[in-house]
This record gives C-alpha cells, sequence and structure tokens, in this order.
C-alpha cells in the first residue's frame, strides 16, 4: 500500500489530501497509520454486536462524565464570584479612568450624546468594524452553504417548491396581510427612527438595522418574495452589505489617517460627528444580513 | 459567604445560565438542541458582562444638556462589549443551523448517535 506513495511528492500528495483522496489521508493521518489491521475474517452480525455493546459502554459513562465536568466547571465559577469585588459598588475596578474619560468627553469629541453610541463608532470603531466584517462573513458562508442553483436542486426540490407557492398562492393569509400592511411603513419609520437617533438615545445602528431587517422579513413573509422583489432583489441586497462595509471602512480609515481629531477635522465636523453616517452604514449591512439568514433558510435564494 | 453570594447575585444566576448551557451542549443528541446550549452559554456571558457595568443608583450613559459628570452615569464600556458578544453569537448561530440544514439533507437525520452510525455505515 505504500509504494504508490512512495513515488508521489509531497505537493502532490498534499493537492490529492485537500481533494480528499481516501487513500493518503491515511499516511496523512497518524492516528489511522497506528490503528491495528482489521482482522480479516469477521462475521457482519458478531461486528455488528460488538459495534452495539461499545457504544451502549460509551454512552453509559458519558452522561456521567458530562455532569461531572460540568458540576466542577459550576462550582470552580461560583468560587470565583465569590472572590469578585461587589456587584453595583462605584469603587469597583471595572470603573477606573477609562469610562470616566468616555462619559466626560463624548460629547465634544464624538458630537455623540449617548455615551455608548460614541465609544463603539469612534474611541473603538475598529472593533465595530470588525463586528460587522463577522456580519458580512456569516452571511456570506450562509448563502455558501444554503443556496439552491441549477447544481444542487433536482426535480423534487423544484417540485416541492412549486407545490408550497400555489398553496400559498390559493391560500393567502389574510390576517397576516392586513397586519403585514397597517404595520410594515411603521416599522420602517421606527428603524430609522432609531437608526438615525442613535447618537443621542438608546439605538443606533445594530438595533435600528435588525428593526429594519424585521419589517422587511414581515413583509416578504405576509406577501411572497415576488412582490419584495419589486424593491429588494439580490442585487440591492450584494449593493447594501457590500456598500455598507466599504462606507464604514472609508469613513473610519480616512479618520484614522488624518489623525482621530474628533471634531477638528472639517468632514467630520460636516457630519456633526462621524455617529450617523458610520450608524447609517452599520444599519444597511444589518438589515441585509437579517433578511439575508431570512430568505436562506426559508428559500435557499434572495 | 452567602451575602457575598446574595450581593453578587448577578453573577451566581449567570454561572447557572452557564452550567445549564453547558449541559445542553454536552448531553443533548440532537445538534438543533446544542446549538440553543450555546445561545443560553451566550445568555449568561452578555448577563454577567452588563450587570460588571452596573453602578448602583445612577443613569443610562446618555449625557443630558451640560451635566458632564461621570459620577452620574453607569460604565459604558461593558455595554459595547455586550454588542460585540451579541453579534457574534448570531453569526455562529445561524452558520451552524445552515451546516445543520446541510447535514441533514445528506444523512437525513440530526440525532447524534444515528449520524455517527451513518457516517460510519458509509466509510465501511
Amino acid at each position: 500500500m505504500s509504494e504508490p506513495h512512495g513515488k508521489k511528492s509531497l505537493g502532490e500528495r498534499f493537492v490529492s489530501w485537500v481533494n480528499g483522496d481516501g487513500e493518503t489521508k491515511d499516511r496523512t493521518l497518524f492516528v489511522m497509520e497506528c490503528r491495528m489491521p482489521r482482522p480479516p475474517c469477521r462475521r457482519e452480525e458478531e461486528h455488528r454486536k460488538l459495534e452495539k455493546r461499545r457504544v451502549k459502554k460509551f454512552l453509559g459513562w458519558y452522561p456521567l462524565a458530562a455532569g461531572l465536568i460540568c458540576v466542577a466547571l459550576v462550582a470552580i465559577l461560583v468560587s470565583v464570584v465569590l472572590a469578585m469585588p461587589l456587584f453595583g459598588h462605584p469603587d469597583n475596578p471595572t470603573n477606573n479612568e477609562v469610562p470616566t474619560y468616555y462619559l466626560e468627553h463624548t460629547e465634544e469629541d464624538t458630537g455623540a450624546v449617548n455615551a455608548v453610541t460614541g465609544m463603539i463608532l469612534t474611541y473603538r470603531g475598529f472593533d465595530t468594524l470588525g463586528e460587522s466584517c463577522v456580519l458580512f462573513m456569516a452571511v456570506t458562508s450562509v448563502m455558501i452553504l444554503l443556496w439552491q442553483d441549477v447544481k444542487n436542486t433536482d426535480e423534487h426540490d423544484l417540485q416541492k417548491l412549486a407545490r408550497e407557492e400555489e398553496i400559498k398562492r390559493k391560500n393567502p393569509d389574510v390576517v397576516l396581510q392586513y397586519a403585514a400592511k397597517v404595520l410594515t411603513p411603521f416599522i420602517f419609520l421606527f428603524a430609522l427612527y432609531i437608526l438615525f437617533y442613535g447618537e443621542e438615545s438608546p439605538g443606533g445602528g445594530f438595533s435600528g438595522g435588525t428593526v429594519l431587517g424585521g419589517g422587511l422579513i414581515l413583509y416578504s413573509c405576509a406577501f411572497g418574495f415576488g412582490r419584495i422583489h419589486t424593491f429588494f432583489n439580490s442585487r440591492i441586497f450584494n449593493f447594501l452589505r457590500l456598500c455598507g462595509l466599504l462606507l464604514y471602512a472609508g469613513l473610519y480609515g480616512y479618520y484614522t489617517f488624518t489623525g482621530a481629531n474628533g471634531l477638528g477635522d472639517p468632514l467630520v465636523s460636516a457630519f456633526g460627528g462621524l455617529s450617523l453616517p458610520i450608524d447609517f452604514a452599520v444599519g444597511m449591512v444589518v438589515a441585509s444580513t437579517v433578511y439575508g439568514f431570512y430568505a436562506m433558510f426559508t428559500r435557499g435564494e434572495l | 459567604m452567602l451575602n457575598a453570594l446574595l450581593e453578587n447575585r448577578f453573577a451566581v444566576i449567570a454561572v447557572i445560565l452557564f452550567g445549564i448551557g453547558f449541559v445542553n451542549v454536552m448531553m443533548q443528541f440532537n445538534l438543533l438542541k446544542k446549538v440553543v446550549g450555546f445561545n443560553i452559554m451566550d445568555s449568561a456571558v452578555f448577563l454577567f458582562l452588563a450587570s460588571l457595568g452596573y453602578v448602583g443608583g445612577r443613569g443610562a450613559p446618555i449625557v443630558t444638556e451640560g451635566v458632564v459628570d461621570a459620577s452620574l452615569y453607569i460604565n459604558p464600556i461593558p455595554s459595547g462589549l455586550v454588542l460585540t458578544g451579541i453579534v457574534v453569537s448570531v453569526s455562529v448561530t445561524a452558520f451552524s443551523l445552515a451546516l445543520i440544514v446541510r447535514i441533514y439533507k445528506k444523512y437525513g437525520t440530526i440525532e447524534l448517535d444515528e449520524l455517527l452510525e451513518r457516517v460510519k455505515k458509509e466509510e465501511d
């Protein structure tokens, strides 16, 4: 078995290992190599019986061990809690000079009254940029896994989808449709309110974007994907999430490379602080992400 | 000791929630329930972080006009960190659910023991 592999070079072996070639995998994985060769003549039933006994044994001690590990973990954590500083005390080590600085200088540095928004969008903007990238990557990977196209859809799936559409078209949910017709504009309005008042009140890009995505989900739930495609198709979806991310990266990059002067910068002070445009960008990314998850899991396309 | 536990009640509840989620992840053989366990663990961490930022008797960190005094507001940093945590938790949940959908399409089950059996049968 080892002769044909000896001839291959390391690069070829690696390529065939990446491609999932079975035999090469046996050589590459050390554990597999060490495994004893299987006894050649074992009857099928005997093998199955042994396997069943092994699984039963495993399932016998597994819950016990898991419970023990969990109890030990909780005990350790409780002992840590006992050594923690008291809850809500002003002299706790978490309330050091950093939050004091943020609270006292947020308004003059960033133009945002809400200290949390000012903090996450300007002082710690790279953190939030990373979050937006995480959301972007999450919806991209979900699309990679669940996108239904010609290659992974067979006749059966198509017929099933068509049947479901037919049923939905013949029996429209009147209550849901009327509720959606009344509620959707208000939900969008509320989402925009949260989005744009994030610097003065609780809210901001993440919460506003989520509400916006929720409104889109309600609309497509009630009226189907055909109706929502009139104003929100996959092209607009991709445009929104890409533009949101690029807008954020561009604005924050400009802000950082010009010295992060707070409101002293002409472009930043023209916006009245960075919070508003960045909140808008984050809201675009979050709304398209939330709606993208819904569309991917229900239908597999946008 | 009881007094300390009562004082840090949010941390204690967070620990208990974390334990519940951990047991869920370890003991459930259904992959969906494992994801639910992960989410319970996430909530425990958020509760713990948010409780760290609270300071007794102070208000939300929204600076009202003219009153720039840090001793009036709670700590804004843990709130921002919880936001990061929520985003990561949502992303991980969506990704694992998508993986579970694919697993179900391929093997027809999401029970871990049946799944392992089927994978093994396919390997043989």
